[in-house]
């Protein structure tokens, strides 16, 4: 593919950029969401997973005869006989029969959560006291938890087949990374940890599976997956024909990434729903996400290396990294593509080395989060230009300032061959000062130092990355494992009825507790000239369906705005043909506005929407022999800017080209005795282009930001050394509440895209890529202390002021 | 996360509930607001053959004054105890400390009487309860008998309870006019358990403190009453000599676990950090010459 042409963008917009109330708002208000665990089928049995109590340890036996005694129990597989029904499931890695993952442990335990057996019974509650009486006999195998030791010669194999715990490693060069750190004045070097947190839907991920013998067809109602582009790969995992596989999404009570690709629940239902003969339900409760939920995010240790001149400009960054992926692949590799799609953030330097080492130990598997680990690489870098700051004795704003790329050098192509579609750092950098008085604040800072007042002031500066590519799922390996995927679409069709109502079909699942049906109106309005509200929005099921990849990547507003756009010129082109017959006009002489057709020059002569659809559905013989009956079209918009990697894998070509843009200023005070950090101050200014809804845009802010908020002072699904998960439940896993979260003042600069639908960029990820710069910062300048490892709890944060004196 | 199966009865009356527990033996526990136990159940670390429901039963319903000391009833709600009057002018220090527990909602529904029955060494009532002292009240199939405050814990989940005994009210023992109070608690996040607390009280005459209480929560197996730090403050005159001396006492010698929210060595260092600053408060509290 070649650079997709520049856009002129209209002057003027009715609904984009209008904060309208969401559409999905009355149903979800009411209670009437149609959650998967609200979607009851007659007959149906209900399963519980009995979980491995072990982190690492062969399966020798076991015993389901008791559980198989309860009254109510229907069936029961486990792990000696689960291949029997079902293939692996997919693994995006290299070597996947080398890692192979079911969806029962086999043969032995990889971490402990896994699930050794399966109960199918006509409550939940008999499954629970079924699956506690199933007897494992295990021997224990050595655990291994931590990534370094992973790496040593001696350590336990978490896969024998593999012959080593890693399955994947690559050192990049993008650029002259030598040359510029010869050219340095100043090199700063630090190792960093990013711990692993976790998306925390409050609904899990759950599955209702119904098999009928008598057709073959397998229908899944499923919360998660929005990915229904690659469900062949589900129907091979369930040994079912992919055209016998059909996929009916429910809304989502929040995802964060959690629920991307989450297989494993519908496998299961699945797999109980063909042995049973009747519809199986699989909801997870929280015990079962945690620990099981294949959702882990990411869990690194990077050496780091970053390149200056005398005076603050940024050459070069070396980056040294192992991630700890858990006990098996699922699309592991895209974290790391994240990562370097804006490796260098928003500043100008002209090489990147890039040196991954992934590991598998006794841990859950990684699966995505919000950020997807670029805001690992956000954090990672703004740690290193605060560093770098600190040694310069310069101004954590000033040395960003100074390096910015400016708004005449984009397209701005970055080291690692990832482009950079727009943008005006300084402008976004100069609206977050006034917005948060960061003048201000360093005044009253030195004031109520001399007070004896614990105050720190943290500023970021961060890109978002948005619409990710295929290739970046392979472009890691010389020849790809699978097969060198290119595309990642999103397909809407809509139809205007014979009344002029239009109705929106969409086929990826969507709803994640983000606002695609919201978009999809406000799209529908501005291009077709109704109201938001008029606007019927559906989801249609994979089976019938068209190309869809969902929301991802901060993907969706703009992918499905593609589709809405291109479906709409294909309903615009056929209602212009018979407008043209019903004013006996010209058709060259209409001119779209306001939701009609009217000859040029003349305005009362035209026809509505309604009118043009009510013939086009009622009039056929009427019409001009070629127009069929009906106004419906259906739009597949592809990836609007991917371009290949070249095959040395020294350019990895454009794979995450619409990229917005963050400031954020926080403001802390710290109890140096006990660790606890205050929010005195948060202010928060995104650039994601063109805004559809600034106040759903605005929400996504604030929940990403009080999630990074979470990553960075106390979210951690602790494995201690034995590999036991310390943190099982929310009792123990701690996510911030509104009481522990800043009050956000959150403000938009608009730069828009020149390549996306009326220049949007992606911004469902923000505030969690920029948090944890900016919260570090201020907590840094608080204490006059250096946070290398988050989450940085208080007693972490205590241990440093500690060590300091 | 769902219940083992289980037997639920309704207790009208106390001693209905003590009948019904001499009966049923240890595989019944009482059900009063439900809120630790519940959890533990589903969570299936505990699992009742038999559920006891005494928030109906009239007579264990109440909370008020009473000769002196505050009577708390085993059904009077958090919420109801917490916003109390008698509370407030009686044992504040309980006021506070039912504050720092879960939620408004949760507080509504949980019981005073309940959370100290259960014991948890880490929660909010039983250090706070034992910091000011007062008496449990115990009934069984053989009668009613009287449990100090001091006598009642002793270890983890554990009390001085006999098997078919259900705690019917706890007193608190009122302190003389004048007193000062303290309660103070970190927790990581504002909804999550307490890592370490401390309760305080204490008294002064001419000057000089002439009688003192301190409790830590969470670095022990049961609410740890601090001698050595009382010892140091009867006597001393208020003050941040005197407090940080105290605070020293009472985190030298403790040995408090770890967990995944905080090592041995930060409760520690929490612990003292807490009596300070509690002591400190009480001592802006407290009146004075009585």
């Amino acid at each position: 593919m070649t650079v997709p042409e520049v856009r002129q963008h209209p002057e003027h917009l009715e609904w984009v950029g209008k904060s309208i109330p969401r559409v999905e708002d009355p149903k979800f208000l009411r209670g009437r969401g149609n959650y998967i665990d609200d979607y009851e089928v007659p007959n149906m049995l209900e399963v519980a997973v009995a979980r491995s109590t072990m982190a690492h340890a062969k399966i020798l036996s076991i015993d389901t005869s008791a559980a198989e005694a309860v009254p109510g129990v229907v069936a029961i597989v486990t792990s000696e006989n689960v291949t029997d029904h079902v293939n692996p499931m997919p693994d995006f890695g290299p070597s996947p029969d080398k890692h192979t993952w079911y969806c029962l442990a086999v043969d032995k335990v990889r971490y402990m959560g896994e699930g050794v057996a399966v109960v199918a019974a006509t409550s939940r509650a008999i499954a629970e006291d079924a699956a506690e009486l199933i007897e494992v006999e295990y021997e224990p195998l050595e655990p291994l938890t931590d990534l370094l030791e992973a790496l040593e010669d001696d350590a336990p194999l978490i896969h024998e087949a593999l012959e080593s715990n890693i399955p994947f490693q690559r050192n990049f060069t993008f650029g002259d990374v030598d040359g510029d750190f010869a050219a340095a004045d100043v090199i700063v070097r630090d190792t960093l940890w990013w711990g692993r947190s976790g998306g925390q839907p409050l609904e899990t991920v759950g599955a209702v599976a119904d098999y009928d013998a008598a057709t073959g067809m397998m229908t899944i109602h499923v919360n998660s997956m929005s990915f229904t582009h690659f469900l062949f790969l589900l129907a091979n995992t369930l040994r079912v024909p992919s055209n016998k596989l059909d996929l009916q999404p429910h809304p989502s009570g929040g995802s964060f990434g959690a629920k991307f690709f989450e297989v494993k629940t519908a496998t299961i239902a699945a797999m109980m729903a063909r042995i049973t003969g009747r519809p199986v339900k699989f909801m997870q409760d929280r015990l079962d996400n945690i620990a099981n939920g294949d959702h882990h995010g990411s869990d690194r240790y990077y050496e780091v290396e970053l390149a200056a001149k005398a005076d603050g400009t940024l050459l070069s960054t070396r980056y040294k990294v192992v991630d700890n992926y858990g006990a098996y692949i699922q699309f592991g590799v895209g974290q790391h593509g994240n990562s370097l799609a804006q490796a260098v953030g928003p500043y100008r330097m002209s090489s990147i080395g890039y040196d991954l080492t992934a590991v598998l130990t006794n841990k859950c598997q990684q699966g995505a989060y919000r950020g997807f680990g670029s805001e690992v690489g956000n954090w990672i870098l703004e740690r290193m230009v605060d560093l770098m700051a600190r040694e310069l004795d310069m101004d954590p704003v000033d040395i960003r300032r100074m390096n910015f790329i400016q708004p005449d050098q984009f397209p701005y192509f970055i080291p690692t061959g990832n482009v950079y579609d727009s943008g005006d750092y300084e402008a976004v950098l100069n609206k977050t000062m006034e917005l948060s008085d960061y003048k201000g604040w360093r005044e009253r800072q030195a004031e109520m130092r001399a007070e004896g007042r614990h105050i720190g002031i943290g500023v970021c500066t961060c890109q978002e990355r948005s619409v990710f590519s295929a290739t970046e799922f392979w472009f890691w390996f010389d020849e790809p494992v699978a097969a060198p995927v290119t595309s990642a679409p999103e397909s809407v069709t809509l139809k205007v009825d014979a009344m002029g109502a239009v109705t929106a079909t969409l086929y990826s699942n969507a709803s994640w507790g983000n606002s695609p049906e919201t978009m999809v109106a406000q799209f529908v309005a501005e291009e077709l000239g109704v109201e938001p509200e008029d606007v019927s929005v559906v989801y249609g099921g994979s089976n019938q369906g068209m190309p869809a990849t969902g929301p991802g990547g901060s993907r969706f507003t703009i992918m499905v705005g593609g589709a809405v756009e291109g479906a709409s010129q294909s309903i615009r082109a056929k209602a212009a043909k018979i407008a043209a017959h019903l004013l006996e006009a010209n058709e060259d002489d209409l001119v779209w506005e306001n939701g009609g057709f009217a000859v040029r020059g003349s305005p009362d002569q035209r026809k509505e929407l309604a009118e043009i659809a009510l013939a086009a559905h009622m009039f056929k013989h009427s019409l001009p022999e070629e127009i069929e009956t009906g106004l419906e079209a259906s739009h597949v918009q592809d990836h609007p800017y991917t371009t290949m990697p070249n095959p040395e894998r020294t350019n990895l070509g454009v794979f995450y080209p619409f990229v917005g843009h963050a400031s954020h200023v926080v403001v802390v005070e710290v109890d140096p005795e006990t660790g606890r950090v205050e929010f005195l101050d948060y202010a928060a200014v995104h650039d994601c282009g063109t805004v559809v809804n600034p106040r759903s845009v605005g929400g996504q802010v604030i929940g990403g930001t009080v999630q990074g908020l979470g990553s960075t002072l106390y979210e951690e699904f602790l494995y201690d050394e034995d590999g036991v998960l310390r943190t099982p439940s929310f009792a123990e896993y701690l996510i911030p509440s509104a009481m522990d979260s800043p009050t956000l003042r959150v403000g938009h600069n608009e730069t828009p895209s020149p390549y996306t639908p009326y220049g949007i960029k992606g911004g469902g990820e923000a505030g969690r890529m920029m948090a944890p710069s900016a919260i570090c910062a201020a907590i840094d300048d608080a204490l006059g202390i250096r946070i290398r490892r988050l989450p940085a709890t208080p007693e972490r944060i205590v241990e440093m002021v500690d060590a300091k004196d | 996360m769902k219940s083992p199966p289980f037997e639920y009865h309704r207790a009208g009356s106390a001693a209905e509930a003590a009948g019904l527990l001499g009966e049923l033996g240890f595989d019944a526990r009482i059900l009063a607001g439900g809120q630790s136990l519940i959890p533990l159940m589903n969570l299936r670390l505990a699992a009742p053959g038999h559920l006891v429901d005494i928030t109906g039963a009239p007579d264990l319903a109440g909370c008020g004054a009473n000769g002196g000391g505050l009577h708390i009833g085993a059904g009077a709600r958090q919420r109801t105890v917490e916003l109390h009057a008698d509370t407030l002018a009686t044992a504040p220090v309980l006021a506070d400390a039912i504050s720092n527990a879960g939620q408004v909602p949760v507080r509504h529904q949980g019981t005073v009487v309940g959370s100290i029955a259960h014991a948890d060494p880490s929660a909010e009532m039983p250090a706070a309860f034992k910091a000011q002292g007062g008496t449990v009240t115990a009934q069984g199939a053989g009668g009613t008998r009287e449990i100090a405050s001091e006598d009642f814990f002793e270890g983890y989940f554990t009390t001085a309870l006999e098997e078919g005994e259900l705690v019917t009210a706890v007193t608190v023992d009122a302190w003389p006019a004048g007193t000062g109070h303290g309660f103070l608690e970190f927790s990581v996040t504002a909804e999550s358990w307490p890592i370490a607390l401390a309760a305080v009280l204490i008294h002064t005459s001419g000057g000089a403190i002439d009688r003192a209480s301190v409790v830590l929560g969470g670095v022990a197996e049961v609410p740890l009453r601090r001698p050595e730090a009382e010892a140091v403050l009867v006597g001393a005159e208020p003050g941040a000599e005197a407090f940080e001396a105290a605070a020293e006492a009472a985190a030298t010698g403790i040995e408090p676990l770890s967990d995944s929210f905080g090592s041995g060595a930060y409760r520690k260092k929490l612990a003292r950090v807490l009596t300070r600053r509690a002591l400190t408060t009480a001592a802006e509290r407290a009146g004075g010459d009585a």
